[in-house]
């Protein structure tokens, strides 16, 4: 099967390169809305997330078996890079 | 999107309208760990017969207990040997008694002086885990992985959880529309009556996860007496083509009912799948043994009219390589982007099928908070910085 493109990156804002503020990181990000992101991580960039490396230095066991929900550094980033419109944001 | 092979849709220039694209259904099956359901059922001294990958498949128990799985057809004269009897550590054939080894080779023929070369048939690599026996496919015949392990499930072996309430229903579609459901935000307001105030899809390696908090829907629920449901938090991860362990637990305005939730398939053959769904509940004070027991029989019916709901869907709709999604979908197209990992020869797996990618939604959080949060953080690292 083919993969295809999402007709939303397409025919609107693509993904745009983001540098995290904490380790630097670059990953790829989207927003639909004020509410929605999306974010792109090259094994690189995973590679350089501070909190990632944190989390997998544990046993990796729980109830959500060593999932890791996301980085909060890279979060502000995005909050940051949406509030000043680096990250463009459509209006509601 | 660089590196990318992208395709994008046509649509039929004159009149405007958007033509709906779909390819065959994959020829191959996914590779990976397959539930065949609880593994107590094929412990009942009998060989059974099951339909997966485009084959017929026989399961049976040999002496030693454990359970094996081997292509049904028998390579002396091609009968069945799901309708044949365990003999020992051996599933005999029915049509002339050849005696076949969970390892798929014929050990003995009781009226042959020996077994002719090449007397071996396909065996199926298989795993038993918490009450569960899973197969493993691999259309290029390696073996499984470790890293690609199915996680244990905790309560699965536990006292203080229920045991497994197991249902299974054949569904007449290809799979992939099971998968969907990873990534279809707005099907689970509209099909399911629920009503997510935050969501989130993690795809990375060969695990795709779904977290979701939701809402109880007053308006989907008669009103009546006894603890009333506010919602749920659920973070499921299809851990592989097939098998989503779901760490669900729904909020009473009395209690949390902590429950594990196991959607799984296995292909039958292009066109049809057995959906499996499973779950344990955990005891409490409010919901001692009996009454959990109750529970999860009450969400196991519960979960199987959530299936209906999707059938219902699925058996009219027609399959589509090219959704025209709006900016409220979730990323369909990155999952299956991540789902065509499985369809493909290791070598021929892409980054892009296993690097990370998050679709977040979050109505929880205002934007006025987000303003408040990041200034509040800001004005600390600079009070942190002055003191340094």
């Amino acid at each position: 099967m083919t993969i295809r493109a999402d007709n939303r990156l397409l025919d609107g804002a693509p993904m745009q390169p983001l540098d995290c503020h904490q380790c630097g990181a670059e990953v790829e990000v989207r927003k639909a809305s004020w509410h929605q992101t999306s974010v792109q991580w090259s094994s690189q960039a995973l590679g350089a997330c501070l909190e990632r490396r944190a989390a997998h230095s544990g046993d990796g066991g729980g109830p959500d078996h060593g999932l890791f929900p996301g980085c909060t550094a890279l979060r502000e980033s995005i909050v940051r890079a949406a509030l000043d419109g680096a990250i463009p944001v459509p209006e509601e | 999107m660089k590196g990318w092979v992208t395709v994008t849709a046509v649509e039929a220039s004159t009149t405007g309208i958007r033509a709906i694209e779909a390819e065959a259904v994959p020829t191959r099956f996914a590779r990976g760990w397959h539930c065949l359901g609880l593994s107590g059922q094929f412990k009942d001294g009998k060989p059974h017969t099951v339909n997966a990958f485009g084959q017929k498949l026989v399961v049976f128990q040999s002496g030693d207990g454990g359970l094996n799985v081997l292509d049904a057809y028998c390579r002396h004269m091609g009968a069945d040997l799901s309708k044949g009897r365990i003999k020992g550590d051996e599933l005999a054939c029915p049509f002339h008694d050849w005696r076949w080894g969970g390892d798929g080779r014929c050990k003995k023929i009781p009226y042959a002086r020996r077994v002719p070369l090449r007397a071996r048939t396909a065996a199926w690599t298989t795993m038993e885990q918490d009450g569960l026996l899973f197969v493993w496919n691999d259309p290029e015949g390696n073996p499984p992985q470790p890293e690609v392990a199915i996680p244990r499930i905790e309560g699965a072996t536990r006292d203080d959880w229920t045991d497994w309430v197991w249902q299974e229903i054949v569904v007449e579609t290809n799979c992939r529309e099971v998968m969907d459901n990873v990534v279809d935000m707005a099907h689970f307001f509209y099909v399911h009556y629920s009503f997510p105030t935050y969501f989130k899809n993690i795809f990375e390696g060969h695990v795709a996860t779904q977290i979701m908090n939701g809402l109880s829907r007053p308006d989907a629920r008669p009103p009546g007496k006894g603890p009333r449901m506010l919602g749920n938090s659920s973070v499921a991860s299809y851990h592989g083509p097939s098998f989503m362990i779901d760490d669900l637990t729904y909020h009473y305005d009395d209690m949390d009912l902590k429950s594990v939730l196991i959607n799984a398939h296995y292909p039958i053959d292009g066109n049809s799948f057995m959906l499996h769904s499973g779950i344990i509940v955990q005891h409490s004070d409010k919901l001692p043994r009996e009454g959990a027991e109750a529970m999860a029989h009450k969400l196991g019916e519960f979960i199987l009219k959530g299936f209906d709901q999707d059938v219902e869907i699925w058996k009219h709709k027609t399959r589509i390589d090219n959704p025209l999604l709006c900016e409220e979908d979730g990323p369909v197209y990155q999952l299956r982007r991540w789902y065509e990992q499985f369809y493909v020869d290791v070598a021929d797996v892409r980054p892009e099928m296993v690097e990370r990618f998050e679709f977040e939604l979050d109505t929880t959080r205002p934007v006025e908070a987000w303003k408040q949060e990041v200034e509040a953080n800001l004005a600390r690292r600079a009070a942190a910085g002055r003191q340094a």
